[in-house]
C-alpha cells in the first residue's frame, strides 16, 4: 500500500509537470497550428533563470517570477524570429527545423554560461518531505497539481471571458477570418508562443527545487509534453490535463511493477497504440474541412 | 647457372622485396620524429564540460611547471586541445588531427570511457601513445586482443574499483544486505558484470540491482524495492544530477542506507543536495583535504595562483582525484621523455615502461610493465582511498565526524 501511495503521490507530481508542458504546446498549436518543438528548453529557463536571478541577490519569489517573464519573452522572441517566417504558406514546415535549431543554440549558450553541472534551486517547501507511512512527498511537489489546476481553470477562463483569449480562439478557428474582423493574427500568435512560454517556464521553476537546474534538464520533459499533447489531442485542454497526469502516474506504476528500464520504451509504445485507435488523440475531434 | 636465371634473379628479388614490403607494412608514422606537443581530446563543452575544465587545469599549471624548468630536452611541452562533446566519433576525428595534422608526441583524453575505447585502433594505427587520467572503464586499457601497446592511463580502473567498493561496502553494512545501483550507460551497464563477479569473489550475494535512466528526475520505485528487500547499503555507479534525484527519492521514503559510490560523484553533487550528502563514501584516488605532502600543497598553491577565478579553495577542485590523476600524469610524460631522449613516438612508448617516478598519488614504481596490458594502468588498488561529503566538500573519510575509517 506504502508502494501504491507513493507511485500515486509521486506519479501525480511528475505529470503535473507534463500536463502543464503539454498545456503549452496546445496554446502555440491552437494559435499558430505550429508549436516550438524544443519547448522543453523554455521550461529548462525557467529553473536555470531563477537560480541565476538568485545569484544576484534576488529573493526566490521575485526571481521565479522574473525567470517566467523573461522565459516567455524568449518564447515570444522565437515566435517571431523562427516560426513566423517560416509559417507563412500552407503545409509549411521550416519552423519544425528552425525551433529544434533555435532550441539546441540556446541549450549549448546556458551550459557555457550556467555551467555543465546541476544546481540546486534552494526552496523552503523541498527541504523536507511530508511522510504517510514509508511513502512522502515534497511540499513543492504539492505545488505542482495545484499550480495545474489553476492553469487549466484560468485558461478556461482566459479564453471565454477576456477579449485577448477570445480573439485567439478567432485566431485558432479562421486565422483569416479572424484578420477580416480587425484582429491581428500575427499579434496574437506571438502572444500566445508568450503565454506557452510562461506556463512552461513556471513549471520549470516549480519543479527545480526538487530536480536541480541545468541546462540539459528540458529535452526529456519538452518531449513527454509533447506526447502527452499529441496522446490527448492538442487542441483539447482538458484532455491534454488528463492525459499528463495519468501519463506520470502510469509511468510510476511501469517503474514499480514492471521495469524500470523499460518504462519509455512500454510508455512511447502505449503512445503508439493509442495513436493507431484513436488518431485524433483520445480526447480529439475530428476535424471537418467544408469544401 | 643460365643466363635466363641470371637475369630473373635482380626480379626474384625485387619480387621478394615488395612482398617483405607489403607484410611489414609501411614505416609507421611513430617512427618520424614528433612535434613537442600533447594533443588532448575532451570535454570543453557539452554536459561534461566541468570535468574537461578541471583536466585543463591540472595539467596547463603541470606544464607551466615544467617548461617554467626549461621543459622537457630543451623544448617547451606545447597543449593542443580538442572537443569532442563527449562524442566518440569527434575522439576518434580529433585523434586523427593529434597523430596526423599537428604530429603530436603523445595524445591525453578526457573522461569517457566508450570515447577511449574508440581509440584504440587508431591509436595502434598512428602509433600514437595515449595517456588517460579520468576514463576508468577496463576495456580502455584492457584490450579483447591482449595487444594494447599504446593506451597508458594513470587512473582508476573499473574492475579494481568493483572489487575495492564490494569489500568496503561488505566491511560497513550490518546485515549483510548490499545492493548495486547503477546509471543506465555503457558506463553503469559495462560495470554489472564486474561487480557481480566481485561480490562472488567476496562471498557477498546482492540483495538487489538498479538502474536507471540520465535525465531521470524519480527513483521512488527502485528505492523502495529496496528498502524492502532490507538493504542497508548501496554500491553507488552514477554521476552527479541523477544521483542527486536518487538521494531525493530515498528522502521521500524515509530511507538512509550507507552509500558507497564510484567516483561520478563530485562536489556539485554536494552543493545540489546540502545535507543529503553527508556521510555518502566515495572512492577516489587522492583528497586536496587532507595532510597534502610539499609536492601536493605546491600543485594545489599553483593551481590557485594560475587560475584564481575559478580555483579559490579545495571544494571548487570538483574532480579532485582526477586532477591529482592528471597532475601525475604529466610529470610521469616529462619522466619518459627524458628517458627516450627524443620526440619519438616509439620511443617515447617503450620509455614509458622504464619510468619509475614519486608522484602525489602514489609512488610508481615501475609505473608500467610491459607485456602486461593489466599493468598498462599505473594507479594500482593498493592507492585507492575512501572519502565522504561533509558540509559540501569531499574530505578523507578520517576527516570527517562519522566515525569512519578507510
Amino acid at each position: 500500500m506504502e508502494a501504491v501511495t507513493q507511485y500515486l503521490l509521486t506519479g501525480l507530481s511528475v505529470g503535473s509537470v507534463y500536463a502543464m508542458v503539454g498545456l503549452g504546446f496546445y496554446v502555440m498549436w491552437t494559435a499558430a497550428k505550429a508549436v516550438n518543438f524544443n519547448f522543453g528548453d523554455i521550461f529548462m529557463l525557467g529553473a536555470v533563470l531563477t537560480v541565476v536571478a538568485m545569484d544576484q541577490g534576488i529573493p526566490l519569489l521575485p526571481a521565479a517570477v522574473l525567470a517566467v517573464v523573461v522565459a516567455a519573452i524568449a518564447a515570444a522572441a522565437i515566435e517571431r524570429g523562427f516560426v513566423r517566417p517560416f509559417n507563412q504558406e500552407a503545409n509549411a514546415i521550416g519552423w519544425m527545423l528552425t525551433t529544434i535549431a533555435v532550441g539546441t543554440m540556446i541549450e549549448s549558450a546556458t551550459t557555457a554560461l550556467f555551467g555543465s553541472n546541476p544546481r540546486g534551486l534552494p526552496s523552503p517547501l523541498a527541504e523536507s518531505p511530508i511522510r504517510l507511512g514509508g511513502a512522502g512527498i515534497y511540499p513543492q511537489e504539492l505545488l505542482l497539481p495545484v499550480a495545474l489546476v489553476l492553469v487549466a481553470v484560468g485558461l478556461e477562463l482566459f479564453y471565454r471571458r477576456t477579449m485577448l483569449g477570445r480573439a485567439m480562439r478567432a485566431v485558432a478557428w479562421n486565422r483569416t477570418a479572424a484578420g477580416l474582423v480587425g484582429i491581428d493574427a500575427d499579434r496574437i500568435t506571438l502572444i500566445a508562443f508568450g503565454l506557452a512560454g510562461g506556463l512552461g517556464a513556471m513549471a520549470g521553476v516549480l519543479i527545480g527545487p526538487v530536480v536541480q537546474a541545468s541546462s540539459t534538464m528540458g529535452g526529456v520533459i519538452g518531449l513527454k509534453g509533447f506526447m502527452v499533447a499529441i496522446i490527448a489531442g492538442i487542441a483539447n485542454a482538458r484532455g491534454v490535463v488528463i492525459a499528463g497526469v495519468l501519463y506520470g502516474v502510469s509511468e510510476k506504476f511501469i517503474e514499480g511493477y514492471l521495469s524500470t528500464a523499460a518504462r519509455d520504451a512500454i510508455g512511447f509504445t502505449l503512445m503508439v497504440l493509442l495513436l493507431l485507435l484513436f488518431p485524433q488523440g483520445l480526447f480529439g475531434r475530428k476535424e471537418i474541412k467544408k469544401v | 647457372m643460365t643466363a635466363q636465371a641470371r637475369s630473373t634473379r635482380p626480379l626474384a628479388t625485387l619480387a621478394l622485396g615488395l612482398l617483405a614490403g607489403l607484410a611489414l607494412g609501411p614505416a609507421p608514422a611513430a617512427a618520424q620524429r614528433a612535434e613537442s606537443c600533447i594533443g588532448i581530446s575532451m570535454e570543453v563543452t557539452g554536459p561534461l564540460a566541468n570535468q574537461g575544465l578541471m583536466l585543463r587545469i591540472a595539467i596547463e599549471t603541470a606544464l607551466d611547471r615544467i617548461n617554467g624548468a626549461g621543459g622537457v630536452l630543451g623544448r617547451p611541452l606545447r597543449l593542443v586541445i580538442y572537443d569532442d562533446v563527449g562524442e566518440p566519433a569527434r575522439a576518434v576525428d580529433n585523434a586523427r588531427r593529434i597523430g596526423e595534422r599537428d604530429n603530436c608526441v603523445v595524445m591525453f583524453g578526457g573522461a569517457r570511457t566508450p570515447n577511449a575505447i574508440a581509440l584504440r585502433e587508431p591509436l595502434a594505427e598512428m602509433g600514437l601513445p595515449w595517456i588517460g587520467a579520468i576514463s576508468a572503464g577496463t576495456g580502455v586499457i584492457e584490450h579483447p586482443n591482449g595487444r594494447n601497446e599504446w593506451m597508458f592511463r594513470v587512473s582508476m580502473k573499473d574492475r579494481w574499483v568493483t572489487e575495492y567498493l564490494v569489500q568496503q561496502a561488505k566491511a560497513r553494512s550490518q546485515n549483510g544486505k548490499i545492493a548495486f545501483v547503477y546509471e543506465g550507460t555503457a558506463w553503469g551497464q559495462g560495470a554489472l558484470p564486474d561487480i557481480e563477479a566481485a561480490a562472488r569473489r567476496n562471498g557477498v550475494a546482492l540483495a538487489g540491482r538498479e538502474t536507471f535512466n540520465i535525465g531521470d528526475q524519480d527513483m521512488s520505485a527502485q528505492m523502495i524495492r529496496l528498502r524492502d528487500a532490507g538493504v542497508d547499503t548501496v554500491v553507488l555507479w552514477a554521476v552527479d544530477r541523477e544521483s542527486a534525484n536518487m538521494l531525493r527519492s530515498m528522502d521521500r521514503i524515509g530511507w538512509k542506507p550507507k552509500i558507497v559510490s564510484a567516483w561520478g560523484l563530485t562536489t556539485a553533487f554536494a552543493r545540489a543536495v546540502g545535507p543529503l550528502a553527508d556521510g555518502i563514501m566515495v572512492a577516489g584516488t587522492f583528497n586536496w583535504n587532507g595532510p597534502l605532502s610539499p609536492e601536493a600543497q605546491a600543485a594545489l598553491d599553483a593551481m590557485k595562483a594560475k587560475f584564481p577565478d575559478r580555483i579559490r579553495t579545495t571544494a571548487d577542485l570538483e574532480q579532485p582525484s582526477a586532477m591529482a590523476n592528471a597532475w601525475d600524469a604529466i610529470f610521469i610524460l616529462a619522466e619518459a621523455l627524458k628517458i627516450a631522449g627524443a620526440y619519438d613516438r616509439t620511443k617515447l612508448r617503450d620509455a614509458m615502461f622504464r619510468v619509475n617516478y614519486t608522484g602525489i598519488v602514489a609512488d610508481y614504481r615501475p609505473a608500467f610493465i610491459r607485456g602486461n596490458q593489466e599493468r598498462m594502468d599505473a594507479v594500482l588498488p593498493e592507492a585507492y582511498k575512501l572519502q565522504a561529503f561533509h558540509n559540501g566538500m569531499l574530505m578523507p573519510i578520517e576527516a570527517t565526524p562519522y566515525g569512519m575509517r578507510n
